[in-house]
């Protein structure tokens, strides 16, 4: 354990594959919402909270990453409790996305399962880390 | 799934090869061929859902059905996991009607046809709202002429022949209809179609004003047919009624509507015809009429473009000074070919004037009889009869083209007229009186131009005058002798030869100094 190196390495790692994960997750969510809206009936006032709720996460998401890196890296718990708390947030958002949708597909259950898997597993992870620059 | 089938037609009956049928029974089913519902699911979106299976065992005896409940799984990554909107897969049944909404349903649904956007050919003036002034309002071919407060109503016989007046007149879409209206003479002057006013009323909305319909001409109709020319056309004359008669009743409206060439409206005018109706009369037939005309030009109507249509009229005209005049065809004091037309009294000498215009196409064969006695003058009866037969002004030249300009003298073709004399009695006395008794316009045409679409070009004309002797009859005694005038067409077209072009050649010549240094 070295003492002089509080930051966590495996929560830097997995914000880093959050990130790109995240694109990815969102561009695959929008498209299939588009591909929704062709095939399937699907009325304005459906569509509209959907698509509010993704864009809100990916909103959200920029400042959650970029305060969980800076966290992490300068060995500070306020930007990572900051950050812990937008997860929250997302993590709220990602369950609406897996149970409340108006057409939940096979690909949006694998995809929000892994999400919130991630999200989860860093939302440990920073816990860990708080403690350790606490202490 | 499992009570549900589709090829159940027949209550209480064994459907032929049905097998999801819950009136069949086994025997029934040995008799089954193939199962024509093999399987009965709901969405195949979904990605898990149960599906109901019938199938035939063949090779059991005798044939029994298979009955399955399965689990059917969409493999495909997009299958529907859930859904949380009630309606996503399901036809969206109508709305059951309550007290409160039986209202709004009965407008909605109430009349003989709806539609999915009922506002549009609504008539009242609170739902409609006008457009905006200031826009320039351009008109195209076939959109609805808009007033006021609807459209331009133009009274047209819908399903039956009653007038129906949401009939819209289209843009530069000339019409002209008929339709009966019913009437009453107690109530003629309540009846808005039948007063002046009710056409004249709106004005048309068009560019950045209103237009104003105004009144051209008013001619009245009197009960035996007779009309009049009003000289004064700025009195509007409604409908009043005047012992048992009701008198300016409206029996037809002509509009005139100018129009630029970039599709607005300058000028609208309308042309009425007002008769009288009597006690006796239940229902009018009354005549609209819209027609379009670009400003600053007079409207000259083809009669065929370029070649002659079926049933349009044959224009004719002279070559005074070298120049044949062109043919306006609306009246027949423009030199129009013209046959005589037969009268119901079928006296020759008293049907002067009325002709027929020679339709292109139509064969036609028209006559009168004519009595002769023995008072009458050979000299002026011969006259006489040939103005019968050949009209005030017979044509010289016939224009081979329906759209043939007056310019182009090439495109005309004279009329030959031939003399043909029946003799009965082969004696060279010329003198003896010839009175012409029959007339035949003899048209041959031919098919111009390409064999998809041949352009109809009259190619000769030849009118036959054939002449009798008159013998003299002794006093007291009268002959009748029929007199008749025809026009006949003729197709000389050849047969058709279809016209290749060349196949294509390919041109490959080496330049002169390919071969540079060795030639």
């Amino acid at each position: 354990n070295n003492s002089s190196q509080l930051s966590s390495l495996p929560l830097h790692i997995l914000l880093y594959v959050n990130g790109i994960y995240y694109i990815f997750y969102f561009l695959a969510t929008l498209a299939m919402i588009i591909y929704k809206s062709q095939v399937f009936s699907y009325p304005d006032d459906f569509l509209a909270p959907d698509l509010a709720v993704l864009f809100l996460m990916a909103i959200l998401e920029v400042p959650r990453l970029y305060l969980g890196f800076k966290g992490n890296l300068t060995e500070a718990e306020a930007p990572l409790g900051l950050s812990l708390g937008l997860t929250v947030g997302s993590v709220v958002l990602c369950v609406y996305l897996l149970l409340w949708q108006t057409y939940v597909l096979w690909a949006d259950v694998v995809l929000n399962a892994v999400l919130l898997s991630a999200y989860g597993l860093e939302s440990g992870l920073k816990v860990t880390a708080i403690a350790a620059f606490v202490s | 799934v499992a009570k549900l089938c589709v090829c159940d037609l027949l209550v209480a009956q064994c459907d032929v090869n049905c097998c999801c049928d819950p009136d069949c029974s086994a025997e029934d089913f040995s008799l089954f061929t193939s199962c024509s519902v093999p399987v009965v699911i709901g969405d195949s979106h979904l990605c898990s859902q149960k599906a109901a299976v019938y199938s035939l065992d063949v090779e059991a005896n005798p044939p029994e059905r298979i009955f399955k409940i399965i689990d059917q799984v969409n493999p495909s990554i997009f299958c529907i996991h859930a859904t949380n909107y009630k309606q996503a897969l399901y036809l969206k049944s109508p709305e059951m009607p309550t007290p409160e909404n039986f209202d709004r349903l009965l407008d909605k649904f109430g009349g003989a046809s709806f539609s999915a956007e009922p506002d549009s050919w609504n008539l009242d003036t609170d739902v409609q709202d006008p457009p905006d002034a200031n826009e320039t309002h351009r008109y195209e071919y076939g959109v609805p002429v808009q007033t006021e407060d609807a459209f331009l109503r133009l009274p047209s016989p819908v399903v039956s022949s009653w007038c129906s007046d949401a009939n819209p007149a289209g843009f530069l879409v000339n019409q002209a209809t008929k339709c009966i209206r019913s009437v009453s003479v107690e109530k003629c002057d309540s009846i808005q179609a039948l007063s002046m006013l009710f056409y004249i009323n709106s004005s048309i909305l068009a560019s950045v004003f209103q237009v104003n319909i105004t009144v051209q001409s008013i001619v009245v109709q009197s009960l035996n047919g007779m009309r009049n020319v009003l000289n004064d056309s700025d009195v509007l004359r409604l409908p009043v009624l005047l012992g048992e008669l009701c008198i300016n009743v409206v029996l037809g409206v002509n509009y005139h509507i100018t129009y630029t060439d970039t599709g607005e409206i300058i000028g609208a005018a309308a042309a009425f015809v007002l008769g009288a109706i009597s006690k006796e009369a239940l229902s009018i037939e009354q005549s609209f009429e819209i027609s379009f005309t670009q400003e600053n030009t007079e409207p000259v109507p083809l009669c065929g473009n370029p070649g002659y249509v079926v049933g349009l009229p044959v224009r004719a005209g002279f070559q005074p000074q070298g120049y044949p005049c062109p043919a306006g065809f609306l009246s027949n004091k423009h030199s129009q070919l013209t046959i005589l037309q037969s009268t119901s009294t079928q006296d020759c000498l008293a049907a002067q004037g009325a002709r027929a215009p020679v339709l292109f196409g139509y064969n036609m064969i028209s006559g009168c009889t004519l009595r002769i006695t023995a008072a009458m003058k050979c000299q002026p009866l011969a006259q006489t009869l040939l103005d019968v037969l050949k009209g005030q002004s017979f044509p010289e030249y016939v224009a081979s083209f329906g759209n043939s300009q007056a310019q182009n003298v090439l495109d005309w073709v004279p009329i030959t007229q031939l003399h043909i004399s029946e003799q009965r009695i082969c004696n060279t006395l010329q003198s003896s009186c010839q009175i012409p008794v029959s007339l035949g316009i003899e048209v041959k045409w031919t098919k111009y131009g390409s064999l998809v679409n041949p352009q109809a070009r009259i190619v000769n004309v030849t009118a036959t005058i054939t002449t009798t002797t008159l013998k003299q009859l002794p006093s007291g005694r009268e002959r009748i002798i029929p007199v008749t005038s025809s026009v006949v067409f003729t197709d000389i077209s050849s047969p058709a030869e279809p016209g290749y072009k060349a196949w294509p050649t390919i041109n490959i010549k080496l330049p002169f100094d390919f071969f540079y240094p060795f030639v």
